[in-house]
């Protein structure tokens, strides 16, 4: 819904703002506690679905920052190719599938200091730089046509070198992973 | 069918696509390098084992095609700058430089991989495939100008690498290597971009002049200190600067030898270009957050790596160490980059081009040496004058190179790294000068102590059997010695007036 | 919708994120962790893209996705050659090797 009203370009009534920044709150609500359960779990294979509910969650934040190309491109790639990608590395690499008690540093709270005060640092500096600047209330969806555009004239260069990171990375990661 | 309905309007506002006009010359070296490189692939596939022994020359011959572009642009001197895409990639004497120094290193490197790879029974044609794919990646970075194609031209030439560090596979120690290069390299770029997302958010672009137009408020604020520190660290861990070096000697040690050379010449390289065209094209305003952190980085590099590579008793750590401390000297301008940009810049370049030639001749000679003795201990180097007097002076050179003593190259390049710090007239330029010059001598020692071994100590087991060198790590050697010999006489010529390079590379 | 909600959330996904990193053992899971890091950055680019209605925001975006995918396959092909080596992939077994 909140897609339509975008895509005819009219800004959004004060109901339709309420809605998109319900749903903004719940999805950000569920991907930082799923991302919260990803880096404490002891069971690697529900890391990886708690991280299936993130990249979800973050898919869905594009589509109400009307990004929908990059919306689609995250399901496609990272839900589809990166999270199998990454169950296929836990299925391959581990006979267990469960619980184990062995997957984190002993010095973990380190980690969280550092955590808890990078947080705390870009938390301030991001309050201080844009403390209530607003999203432009006539804000318009990035069309599909506009963005390829963008890539195949200012971007050509970095497109066609991504291209090449492909293909060599295609080639090395055979090379490596093969059986000899 | 009325999402639809109301989408049509939107979709009819479509703008017309516009061909971008493109400089085809500006991108010859680029275009050859590529064009050559699917050939090369395209040849592998279909020739499968009976043109793999070709492979290496194949690989080299397309580096030294991709130099006839950069050749005739550099002929073409009125037309430099050449710009393209309103500023997000650049060809000019800085990157013409930078590209020459790549694709001659690259083709060093090829010469130093071809007997190694070919009895040690690796994968040696998508050994060569993936090295001209980073390679590429280096050539796109030195003429990058903006957040994207740096990026993408960092990850173009870091993912091969990852790929090649664990390219002995059944050794664990090359698994490692591997391993930790990449976790921490993919780490590294995570960090480097989320300081590059929040320099686009305050530009609105991605070009670099438009980013330094737009941090350009006079004062300091938050966000922009992030945004920079964040750029700042992302790249020091490419260039494994101390404190983000940790993986730099393990990642040495554990690769394939021609390919530690190419990670520590070759990939150094590009993460300091790339680190270079950040700090001086996008951070121009905002000195008083970078010199500082730079000031810090350059001081523990150089120190940290020098202290330790004293204690290592295998050459190839040492030199990764060495390495590390090297890194120290060619941060250290960028500590004043805002006083003399033009004499930074150039500085470095000549740093890097020094750099390359001693430290891809040590490692030939490191290789070379390997061949017989099979270690990599400095002790296994006892005698070596007795029984392989050429290698031995060629080590000799580099290693007075390292040193820095006149007239070999590394001497030129430390009087650059010197002339741009007391160019600046800070007092804490002044410091980080000292600092440099005590850490030259303590290098002195290490460096020395090898050369000593080779000259004047007996071989460990007293085998005194000569070392056969396969014409390719001969050429290595030969053009890696003429480079360091050459810069550095050049360099003694240039002392009145080293301006005229700097002059050069700083023509708009 | 203020900007700063997308960037907030990003800085929280970008910590927790930077805990995995230090915190897992696990070449799988830090991996896992890189990729919140990476998604955080997406977030930023795509919310500075909205705000100021500019392209390049969206367009890196899609850059950085489809070099994370590479990224990812890269180093599954390294993790599983070290498992097959080591039967195992915790990284502070990776000790042969002492800086």
């Amino acid at each position: 819904m909140i897609v339509a009203l975008l895509a005819q370009g009219t800004p959004l009534t004060e109901t339709g703002l309420w809605i998109a920044n319900t749903f903004f709150y719940l999805i950000a609500f569920v991907a930082v506690g799923a991302a919260l359960k990803m880096v404490t779990t002891s069971n690697v294979v529900h890391a990886a679905l708690y991280l299936l509910v993130v990249l979800s969650a973050v898919a869905a934040t594009y589509v109400i920052l009307g990004a929908e190309f990059a919306a689609v491109t995250q399901v496609l790639v990272y839900l589809g190719a990166v999270m199998v990608l990454l169950l296929f590395g836990v299925m391959l690499t581990r006979a267990k599938i469960g619980a184990e008690d062995d997957l984190d540093h002993e010095q973990r709270w380190i980690g969280g200091l550092v955590a808890v005060g990078m947080l705390a640092v870009m938390g301030y500096s991001l309050l201080e730089a844009y403390g209530s600047t607003q999203l432009p209330a006539d804000m318009q969806p990035q069309r599909v046509g506009p963005i390829s555009d963008e890539i195949f004239s200012t971007y050509i260069v970095p497109f066609e070198a991504l291209s090449v990171l492909l293909l060599a990375a295609l080639i090395g990661a055979v090379v490596v992973a093969r059986r000899d | 069918m009325s999402i639809l309905a109301s989408l049509a309007p939107a979709i009819a506002q479509t703008t017309e696509f516009v061909r971008p006009a493109i400089d085809w010359h500006a991108f010859a070296p680029e275009l050859v390098l590529l064009a050559w490189g699917a050939l090369v692939t395209v040849i592998d596939l279909i020739g499968g084992e009976r043109t793999r022994r070709f492979m290496p020359s194949l690989t080299g011959i397309g580096f030294l095609l991709a130099m006839i572009p950069v050749l005739t642009l550099w002929s073409q001197n009125d037309d430099l700058p050449r710009v393209l895409f309103d500023g997000a990639y650049m060809v000019d004497h800085y990157s013409l430089v930078l590209k020459g120094i790549f694709l001659v290193s690259a083709y060093v490197i090829v010469l130093l991989s071809s007997n190694y790879m070919a009895e040690g029974d690796y994968y040696d044609a998508e050994y060569y495939q993936l090295i001209a794919a980073s390679v590429l990646g280096m050539l796109v970075m030195t003429s990058a100008r903006d957040l994207i194609s740096i990026f993408i031209a960092l990850e173009l030439m870091s993912i091969p690498a990852y790929l090649m560090a664990a390219w002995r596979k059944s050794d664990l120690k090359s698994n490692e290597a591997g391993l930790k290069y990449m976790l921490m390299g993919v780490f590294a770029s995570g960090i480097l971009l989320y300081g590059m997302s929040l320099l686009y958010g305050a530009a609105a672009d991605t070009r670099l002049v438009e980013i330094a137009d737009a941090i350009d408020t006079g004062e300091t604020t938050p966000i922009f200190t992030l945004g920079v520190l964040f750029t700042i660290i992302g790249f020091a861990f490419k260039v494994s600067a101390v404190p983000f070096h940790t993986w730099a000697p393990d990642t040495y040690e554990g690769a394939p030898t021609p390919l530690t050379a190419f990670l520590a010449v070759a990939s150094k390289a590009g993460g300091f270009v790339a680190l270079v065209s950040v700090v001086l094209f996008a951070f121009p305003h905002q000195w008083e957050i970078a010199e500082p952190v730079m000031w810090i980085l350059s001081a523990l590099t150089m120190t940290v790596g020098n202290l330790i590579a004293l204690r290592q008793t295998n050459i190839v750590r040492m030199l990764a160490y060495s390495g590390i401390a090297q890194a120290g000297y060619m941060l250290a301008p960028l500590a004043v980059y805002s006083k003399v940009p033009d004499l930074a810049q150039s500085s470095i370049v000549t740093y890097l081009l020094i750099y390359a030639a001693m430290n891809l001749g040590a490692f030939a000679v490191v290789i070379i040496a390997a061949r017989k003795t099979r270690s990599g201990d400095i002790e296994s180097y006892g005698g070596m004058f007795r029984y392989a007097p050429g290698i031995t002076v060629a080590m000799t050179v580099f290693l007075f190179s390292l040193t820095g003593i006149p007239p070999m190259g590394g001497w030129f390049a430390k009087f650059q790294i010197f002339n741009a710090l007391l160019s600046a007239e800070t007092t804490a330029a002044t410091v980080l000068a000292i600092i440099a010059a005590v850490n030259s001598v303590i290098a002195a020692y290490y460096y020395l102590a090898i050369a000593k071994q080779m000259w004047f100590l007996p071989a460990p087991d007293g085998d005194h059997s000569p070392i056969v060198v396969p014409p390719a790590l001969m050429a290595a050697v030969a053009i890696t010695v003429i480079v360091t010999i050459a810069t550095g006489s050049v360099g003694v010529g240039l002392v009145g007036d080293a301006t005229d390079f700097v002059e050069l590379l700083a023509s708009p | 919708m203020f900007l700063n909600q997308f960037l907030l959330f990003a800085a929280v996904l970008f910590c927790i994120g930077i805990y995995g990193v230090l915190a897992r053992k696990n070449g799988v899971l830090v991996l896992m962790s890189i990729e919140l890091i990476l998604n955080s950055v997406n977030i930023n680019l795509v919310a500075f893209g909205a705000y100021n209605q500019d392209l390049a925001g969206q367009v890196f975006a899609l850059f950085i996705i489809a070099v994370a995918a590479a990224e990812v396959g890269v180093g599954l092909a390294i993790v599983l050659l070290i498992y097959r080596n080591r039967r195992s992939i915790d990284v502070a077994k990776a000790n042969l090797l002492k800086g």
